[in-house]
């Protein structure tokens, strides 16, 4: 996994021109700020969209690189989305990598943002370094995609098990009930 | 319980993000603040009429459940107009009055001079300064006093824990 340090270095390139993104936000005036942002990073972003239910009609025929979605709209909020995203195979948008902005996540939908499959929560304030960084890091994520009872996204332990030193409890009982997927 | 595994191909961002061509890290960051700095002015407008909501009375019968949500979506929106600009104490004190608001019984019974407190310290936030640091710094502190007397049953504010529970750890 590649480290803050890695990969905002000042002389690092990345290229994001041909990335087909698309913001979803109910504020204009966040559309228009993170619209601003990612022109700085060479990113057009081919589709601003104020709604979940635009998005959602959009995502269902067009191809999607990056996927930038604000977590609390009045129709689909974010979560409801990207959940509707990630059971929505054989659509090719479904593995598609997702960062969530978030401004405030009320305390009753804690859960639904650790469980709607997003690669990434992002609650403000943020900066532009931190939002390049977090885009960057979703492109090189290499985590596998995981179904678990109701849950469908990238596998949400980041520590790394060979770093693990302790008992492993439950090790036999979820390798035993493991189907991998190629 | 049963674990599907989906091993992930490579995604279109995956490679394309390391070929020929591209910007600098530092150009980038360069790029995307100067075309942020066209907008300050425009974000302090947007604070301004969302602390205007928060101070001002509202109208005769408002039902309790519609005022927390009004409120609470002008506190939203004074996070995401100041969050691009560094404004981290005014994002400080509008992810409080967010924390008290969801919190708030929904029936009625939410004190709101709490919520006058904090569209003043933010008023207040706006006008000051940038280096005035010590003012700055006392009034989030106050801030953070009431939310610690006003949401006892908090040890961490929702957007914390949210934000612990998907961050890498390494």
């Amino acid at each position: 996994m590649p480290t803050q340090s890695d990969t905002l270095r000042d002389s690092a390139v990345f290229n994001l021109s041909g990335a087909v993104v698309m913001v979803v936000d109910d504020s204009p005036f966040s559309l228009t700020l993170t619209t601003g942002v990612l022109s700085g990073f060479g990113v057009r972003p081919a589709y601003t969209v104020g709604s979940g239910v635009q998005a959602q009609s959009l995502l269902a025929e067009k191809p999607i690189d990056l996927l930038l979605i604000d977590t609390d709209m009045p129709d689909i909020d974010g979560f409801e989305l990207v959940r509707w995203l990630r059971r929505s195979g054989p659509n090719p948008n479904a593995f598609t990598p997702v960062i969530m902005t978030a401004s405030h996540i009320r305390r009753g939908r804690v859960a639904e943002a650790r469980d709607c499959g997003a690669n990434f929560v992002v609650t403000k304030p943020f900066s532009a370094a931190m939002l390049l960084e977090r885009i960057l890091w979703v492109a090189r994520d290499t985590r596998p995609f995981l179904e678990v009872g109701d849950y469908l996204g990238p596998d949400r332990r980041f520590v790394r098990p060979e770093l693990y030193e302790g008992e492993e409890r439950r090790a036999d009982r979820l390798r035993n009930n493991m189907v991998e997927f190629a | 319980m049963t674990v599907i595994t989906h091993v992930q191909r490579r995604s279109r961002l995956a490679e394309m993000v390391d070929r020929p061509g591209g910007v600098s890290v530092g150009v980038a960051l360069a790029q995307a603040q100067a075309n942020l700095g066209g907008l300050r002015d425009q974000a302090c407008a947007i604070i301004a009429d969302n602390i205007a909501v928060l101070l001002a009375e509202p109208a005769p019968g408002t039902i309790e459940a519609l005022r927390l949500d009004l409120a609470y979506s002008a506190s939203n929106q004074i996070i995401d107009a100041a969050s691009p600009f560094a404004m981290d104490d005014l994002c400080t004190a509008a992810k409080g009055l967010c924390d008290l608001l969801d919190a708030a019984p929904r029936q009625g019974g939410f004190d709101w001079r709490i919520a006058t407190v904090h569209a003043q310290a933010m008023k207040l936030l706006l006008s000051l300064p940038t280096d005035a640091a010590a003012p700055r710094a006392a009034i989030v502190d106050n801030l953070a006093e009431v939310l610690k007397r006003k949401l006892p049953a908090a040890p961490q504010t929702a957007h914390q824990t949210a934000h612990q529970a998907v961050q890498p750890t390494a």
